[in-house]
C-alpha cells in the first residue's frame, strides 16, 4: 500500500525534457526543475545559444552532477541552425564558458548516444501527450523532431518556449529576441507545427527582474545551489548594468519555467505567430491579434493559434522563483 | 502665395474617403495655406488620384491650388498590385460617379514640385503625406539636401508596436512601397509619424456623423454621401459603428502638434520576406552588443499618444464651418 501511495505521488509529476543552452539563467532554471516536486525531469537536451552545442552538453552534464542526478540523460543537440553556417553564440553575455567563469572541472559523465530529436521523438512515442518540453533556446531540435515525426506536435502534451518579442524591442537587434535569431526557420516552424504551445517572449521577462540585494539574499540562504548559483550570477549581472543599465538581472529562464510550474500567474492571448526568416527583421515574432478581418489571405491564415504570455504577475512569479532557490 | 504666419503645406495624397476629409479640413484652417497637391497611388491608381484631387479642390473652390500627378509606379519600378477600392469604392470616392473636373495638373511631376517649392521656401515647407511614399523618395533622389531643406514631413504609415491593416505585419501606406518609406525615414528629414497605433484611436462615431449630416456645409453635405461605404467597410472588416480617422488626424497633427506626444528613435521598414511593410522602431535606451541595421541611422519622431477627442471635434468643426 504504501508503496503503491508513492508510485502515485511520483505518477503525477510532470514527465519535462528540457532543450537548452546553458547559460546563467537556463542553469538556475535547471536547478529549480530538480527542486520542484511536481516536476519530474526526463532528460536534458541540448542547443547553441548562450554557448555552442558542445558547451551546453558539457553544462548540462555537469548540472546534472551537480544536483545529484547523473542518471538523468543528457541528449546532444544539433550544431548548427537548420539552414546551416556557424551559430552565434552569447558569450559576452554568459562567459565563455556559458557559466560566467566560473572554471567548473569537466563531467564525469558522458551525453547517450541518441541525438536531441531523436530523444524528443522518442520520450513523446513512448508517453503520447504525458511529456512536455521547456525550450530555452534555439529551436532548432524541436524543429528536427517536428520533421523527423509528423505527429510529434500530437504527441508532445505541451511546448513551453522562452522566445520572441511580442510587440516590443528585441534583445539582440530593435526587430529579434536572441533565442529566435538564433534559428528563425526552425522556430516559424515549431511555431505553426500545430502542437499546444505557449510562448514567453521577453516583452515578459523583462518585467522579472532580480535585484542585487535579491540575489544577496539568496546567497545568505540554505539554498541547495544558491551558491553555486550566485557565483555563476556575478559575470551575468556584469553585463546587464552594460547593455541595459540596471544593477540586477533578467530572469528569462526561470520566468518561462513559472509558466509551465504555473500557468495561473500569467494570462495569454491567442492568434497565430510568424518568424520572418528575410532581410533586416529575420528573427523578428509576428503575432496576429485577430483583430480585423483580413480582406485575403495571408501569410498567418490557415495556422493553429498558440498562446502568447500577455500580462505576468511579477510578484507571484518572483516569489515562486526565490521559493525555489532557497529551497535547502 | 505667402500668407504671412501660415505655415506652408503641400498634400501628397491617393483620394481616397478620408484624404477627401482631411483636404478639406487643411483647406478651411487658418493656420495654414495649402500650397499644392500631389498625388500617389494607394487607395485608387495615381490617375483617378489626380483627376480626384482635382475634383475636390473644384468641390472646394479652390482651384488656384495646383496639382502635381505623382509617380505610377513605386521606387522599384513596380505596379500596385493592391488598391484599396473595397475600402474606398471603385472610384475611391464612395462610388458616386461625380462628373470629371473641369482643370489640369501641372506639367511638373509630384516630386520636381516638392524639390521645387522646398527650394523656393527653405525650412518653411510642410509635406503632410498620407499615401504610399514614392514620391517623397523620388525628391529625396533628385534633389540629395530635399531632406534638409523641407520643414517637416508629416507621415500617415506605419504600424508601431501594433498589427497592420493589410495584414498582421504591415500599413497599407508603407505596403504600397516598403522601399521609398525606409529611403524616407532613413533621409534625416524632420519627420513626425503616425501610424494606425494612433490612428485607431481617433473615431468618427455613428452619432458625430449624424451631426455632420445635420450640418449645411458644402463639406459636411458632400461627404455624408460619400462616407456610407468607408462606414459599411469598417463595420464588416472591425465590428465597429464608425470609421477611423487616419488622414484627417494626420492633418490636424501638422496644424496643431501639440495634440500628439511622440518618442524619438530609428524607424526601418522590412522590404522582403512575410513582414514586407513592417515598420520596426528602435525606441529602447538599450545599448544592442552587436551593429544593427539601425545603427548610427538618423531619428525620427513617432507618435505614441494623441488627445482623440479634441481631434474629432476640430474636424468636425472645421468640416461643418463654412
Amino acid at each position: 500500500m504504501e508503496n503503491g501511495g508513492i508510485y502515485k505521488a511520483s505518477s503525477k509529476r510532470e514527465k519535462l525534457i528540457i532543450d537548452t543552452d546553458p547559460g546563467i539563467d537556463d542553469s538556475m532554471t535547471i536547478l529549480m526543475a530538480f527542486q520542484a516536486s511536481e516536476i519530474e525531469v526526463v532528460g536534458l537536451t541540448t542547443i547553441f545559444g548562450n554557448v555552442s552545442t558542445k558547451g551546453a552538453t558539457r553544462n548540462a552534464l555537469l548540472l546534472c552532477e551537480l544536483a545529484g542526478h547523473p542518471e538523468i540523460p543528457v541528449a546532444e543537440g544539433n550544431p548548427e541552425p537548420l539552414k546551416g553556417g556557424e551559430p552565434r553564440v552569447a558569450d559576452f553575455v554568459h562567459g565563455s564558458d556559458g557559466l560566467g567563469n566560473i572554471s567548473m572541472p569537466p563531467p564525469n559523465n558522458k551525453k547517450i548516444d541518441k541525438s536531441a530529436c531523436e530523444f524528443m521523438v522518442d520520450k513523446v512515442s513512448e508517453f503520447p501527450n504525458e511529456v512536455s518540453i521547456l525550450a530555452l533556446g534555439p529551436l532548432t531540435n524541436l524543429a528536427l523532431a517536428i520533421k523527423r515525426d509528423s505527429s510529434f506536435a500530437k504527441k508532445v502534451k505541451r511546448v513551453v518556449i522562452l522566445g520572441g518579442a511580442f510587440f516590443c524591442p528585441g534583445n539582440v537587434n530593435p526587430a529579434a529576441e536572441a533565442n529566435i535569431y538564433g534559428d528563425p526557420e526552425a522556430a516559424d516552424i515549431v511555431f505553426t507545427s500545430g502542437a499546444e504551445i505557449v510562448v514567453v517572449g521577453i516583452n515578459i521577462t523583462t518585467q522579472v527582474t532580480f535585484t542585487d540585494s535579491d540575489l544577496s539574499q539568496i546567497s545568505k540562504s540554505k539554498g541547495k545551489y544558491a551558491q553555486f548559483i550566485c557565483n555563476m550570477c556575478n559575470f551575468y549581472q556584469n553585463w546587464h548594468i552594460k547593455s541595459d543599465g540596471f544593477h540586477g538581472i533578467f530572469l528569462h529562464d526561470p520566468v518561462s519555467f513559472a509558466a509551465l510550474l504555473r500557468p495561473d500567474l500569467f494570462t495569454y492571448k491567442t492568434g497565430v505567430v510568424r518568424v520572418e526568416t528575410q532581410g533586416i527583421c529575420a528573427g523578428h515574432t509576428l503575432m496576429d491579434q485577430g483583430l480585423k478581418l483580413w480582406n485575403t489571405t495571408n501569410p498567418w491564415s490557415n495556422y493553429k493559434p498558440i498562446s502568447v504570455a500577455w500580462t505576468v504577475d511579477v510578484p507571484g512569479v518572483l516569489a515562486l522563483v526565490k521559493e525555489l532557490l532557497v529551497k535547502p | 502665395m505667402g500668407e504671412a504666419g501660415k505655415k506652408k503645406v503641400i498634400i501628397d495624397t491617393d483620394p481616397g474617403i478620408d484624404d477627401a476629409m482631411a483636404i478639406f479640413v487643411a483647406l478651411n484652417s487658418p493656420e495654414i495655406e495649402v500650397i499644392g497637391l500631389t498625388t500617389i497611388f494607394g487607395n485608387v491608381y495615381t490617375t483617378l488620384a489626380t483627376r480626384n484631387a482635382l475634383h475636390l479642390l473644384e468641390v472646394a473652390g479652390r482651384c488656384d491650388v495646383p496639382v502635381a500627378e505623382g509617380s505610377h509606379v513605386t521606387l522599384m519600378k513596380t505596379t500596385k498590385l493592391r488598391i484599396a477600392s473595397f475600402v474606398h469604392g471603385a472610384d475611391g470616392l464612395g462610388n458616386q460617379n461625380f462628373s470629371p473636373p473641369n482643370g489640369q495638373p501641372i506639367g511638373q511631376s509630384a516630386a520636381s514640385f516638392l524639390v521645387e517649392q522646398a527650394n523656393l521656401y527653405p525650412g518653411e515647407v510642410t509635406v503632410v503625406a498620407l499615401g504610399p511614399l514614392t514620391n517623397l523618395a523620388l525628391a529625396i533622389e533628385e534633389d540629395p539636401d530635399f531632406p534638409k531643406k523641407v520643414g517637416q514631413i508629416v507621415i500617415l504609415g506605419g504600424a508601431f508596436w501594433v498589427n497592420g491593416n493589410v495584414n498582421p505585419a504591415t500599413e497599407a501606406n508603407i505596403f504600397g512601397d516598403p522601399e521609398a518609406a525606409d529611403v524616407v525615414f532613413t533621409s534625416g528629414a524632420d519627420i513626425l509619424a503616425i501610424g494606425i497605433n494612433i490612428t485607431h484611436q481617433v473615431i468618427l462615431t455613428d452619432a458625430d456623423l449624424e451631426k455632420i449630416e445635420k450640418s449645411n456645409s458644402k463639406f459636411a453635405q458632400y461627404l455624408c454621401k460619400i462616407l456610407g461605404l468607408y462606414f459599411s467597410y469598417h463595420r464588416e472588416a472591425y465590428h465597429i459603428n464608425g470609421v477611423y480617422l487616419h488622414d484627417p488626424t494626420t492633418v490636424i497633427a501638422a496644424i496643431n502638434p501639440s495634440l500628439l506626444t511622440y518618442t524619438e528613435g530609428v524607424v526601418r521598414v522590412q522590404t522582403s520576406g512575410i513582414t514586407r511593410g513592417l515598420t520596426l522602431f528602435d525606441n529602447t535606451k538599450k545599448r544592442y552588443a552587436e551593429m544593427t541595421p539601425w545603427t548610427d541611422k538618423p531619428k525620427i519622431k513617432v507618435a505614441v499618444t494623441v488627445d482623440a477627442p479634441t481631434v474629432v471635434q476640430m474636424m468636425m468643426d472645421r468640416l461643418m464651418n463654412n
